[in-house]
């Protein structure tokens, strides 16, 4: 069973129902928390991968987990001068270990897709 | 030169050149993404390129994408353009004593040229065969009333929609009451109440009202002083530089040269300057819950801090000095207060978690009145064709790779309209 929580600062609604659309059947847990227990339910091992969304992709969505989780362990997928692409999407995932993922909430449509496929196998 | 022009160099020299040495120390930055990657540079875990590469991709963007552009055609700046480049110019010069001096330097050369080349392109548009300014003001037509709406989303967003049309209705009849009834004698003197002001406060105090009604006995936040307090030391160890930070902020803000958003930059190009200051400290009450926890877990604090001093700064509008002295006081009052004020947010979690829906509610609230605002000044420019215009930019964005940010959008697309149709003039095809 995968879990993902949704911390950030925009959104968080739309990008739970997105999720749900986009995982199926599969099983996996989804939960909607503010951005300080967000981070703090990755770091006590309640949730296995944190995202979140903001206008910069790395203030408001993913500044509590980096500060808590450390810099190793987050990335920011979408800011306003960079979107990475699938390929480096999937080896921040696989290759470096990231579990907490943020992005600008206007690319949510071509972020989530790509982190579906590569969390939830 | 006269004097006001004087003073108004000098003050962004010096927010840029004072900012980015905070930004060089790793004292303050303005960016929250930045923060939380800057105690991994003060403790050696990344090298400084490695901070200078993460705080340009997190802000250069924003300033080429927001800031600069959503502050052609004011003098008003908006706070990104300056606030951010600090953040960078900070980073990018070494962590050392020359380091510092140098990024004082750049930082008060890149303020005075930003500021220089803002009026420059003023003064360059009105030359222009096809003069477009005058269309442009009607950018920020919409936002002056349109915003009292986003604490109705907030509500909405946060605790249903049943709420979010009761505030919502509040608003609505306190705006008719205030115009109708909101002008009255006292003492032979006429008191004229602002209705914008006014259906604000009450939709405010709906919104706050909603909020306090979640209590709490949760203590994340007195967790995180506990554990960080060596962290919240450090920012108070640094309070005469915060301070100093303050209160050139809070001048230049008196002096209507810098505004801390999109919402306050475009009422003050209406001269609405109290509603500039409401607009303000709605959003910095948005603001405070965020800026407070990353400051506490990072030891680094927001180069404006909670953005109150922005407010400080319209309420001593033209008195430069005075706004210096109560900036500085009040930035010291925040550090002081921060662990505090943290605490006491775990009691009131409904408040902690407003804080989000307000900037996402203000946001939304701001790309509509914008984009309305954007439509309006293109068709004003060119009948018919300015609506083909901005509706499809607007949707062609949300395609684009590398999409502007949804408050962007109208300002960029009536701009680049603006441009284009004096090109098309030169070769007479408009």
């Amino acid at each position: 069973m995968i879990r993902i929580v949704i911390g950030g600062q925009m959104g968080k609604d739309d990008i739970k129902k997105t999720l749900v659309k986009l995982i199926g059947d599969k099983e996996v847990d989804i939960f909607i928390k503010n951005d300080l227990d967000a981070a703090m339910a990755i770091k006590n091992g309640e949730a296995d991968y944190y995202i979140g969304a903001c206008e910069t992709g790395a203030g408001g969505a993913l500044a509590m987990a980096t500060a808590l989780l450390g810099s190793t362990h987050t990335v920011t997928v979408a800011s306003p001068s960079k979107v990475l692409s699938e390929e480096e999407i999937a080896e921040e995932i696989n290759g470096k270990g990231k579990v907490a993922f943020g992005f600008t909430i206007n690319t949510k449509d071509t972020v989530l897709p790509i982190l579906v496929k590569y969390l939830v196998k | 030169m006269n004097v006001t022009t004087l003073i108004n160099y000098v003050l962004i020299a010096a927010v840029g050149g004072v900012g980015s040495i905070l930004a060089n120390r790793g004292i303050a930055v303005f960016n929250d993404g930045l923060r939380p990657i800057m105690p991994e540079y003060l403790e050696g875990k990344i090298t400084r390129k490695e901070l200078a590469a993460t705080s340009f991709a997190v802000s250069f963007g924003l300033i080429i994408g927001f800031g600069i552009p959503v502050s052609i055609g004011s003098t008003i700046l908006v706070a990104h353009s300056i606030l951010l480049a600090a953040d960078i110019i900070g980073t990018w010069t070494p962590d050392t004593k020359w380091g510092t001096a140098m990024a004082g330097v750049v930082g008060a050369i890149y303020g005075i040229g930003l500021l220089f080349g803002l009026s420059t392109i003023v003064s360059l548009f009105k030359m222009l065969p096809f003069n477009f300014l005058p269309a442009l003001s009607l950018l920020g037509g919409p936002i002056l009333l349109a915003f009292c709406a986003f604490p109705a989303l907030s509500v909405a967003s946060q605790h249903g929609p049943k709420k979010g049309m009761i505030t919502f209705g509040l608003t609505f009849l306190a705006y008719l009451l205030a115009t109708k009834f909101g002008t009255f004698k006292v003492d032979g003197m006429t008191v004229t109440l602002n209705a914008i002001g006014m259906s604000l406060l009450v939709a405010m105090i709906a919104m706050i009202y909603f909020a306090a009604q979640i209590k709490g006995d949760g203590n994340s936040n007195a967790g995180l002083v506990n554990v960080f307090s060596k962290r919240v030391g450090r920012i108070k160890s640094n309070w005469i530089w915060l301070s100093i930070m303050g209160g050139l902020i809070t001048a230049s803000s008196s002096m209507l040269i810098i505004a801390v958003d999109v919402l306050p930059q475009q009422l003050l190009v209406k001269n609405q300057v109290m509603e500039a200051a409401i607009a303000t400290f709605a959003r910095a009450i948005g603001f405070i819950p965020l800026v407070f926890s990353t400051a506490i877990v990072t030891g680094v604090y927001g180069m404006a801090g909670t953005t109150i001093i922005f407010v400080i700064g319209l309420l001593l509008k033209g008195q430069p000095i005075l706004a210096f002295l109560a900036g500085f006081v009040w930035m010291w009052i925040e550090v002081q207060a921060l662990s505090a004020t943290a605490k006491g947010l775990d009691k009131f979690p409904g408040l902690r978690d407003m804080g989000e829906h307000i900037r996402t509610s203000l946001q939304d609230t701001i790309a509509i009145a914008l984009l309305i605002g954007a439509a309006l000044a293109c068709n004003k420019m060119a009948p018919n064709l300015g609506y083909f215009w901005v509706i499809g930019f607007w949707l062609l964005n949300k395609k684009a790779k590398k999409p502007l940010v949804d408050m962007a959008v109208g300002p960029i697309a009536a701009i680049v309209l603006g441009v284009l149709l004096n090109i098309l003039r030169l070769i007479m095809l408009f």
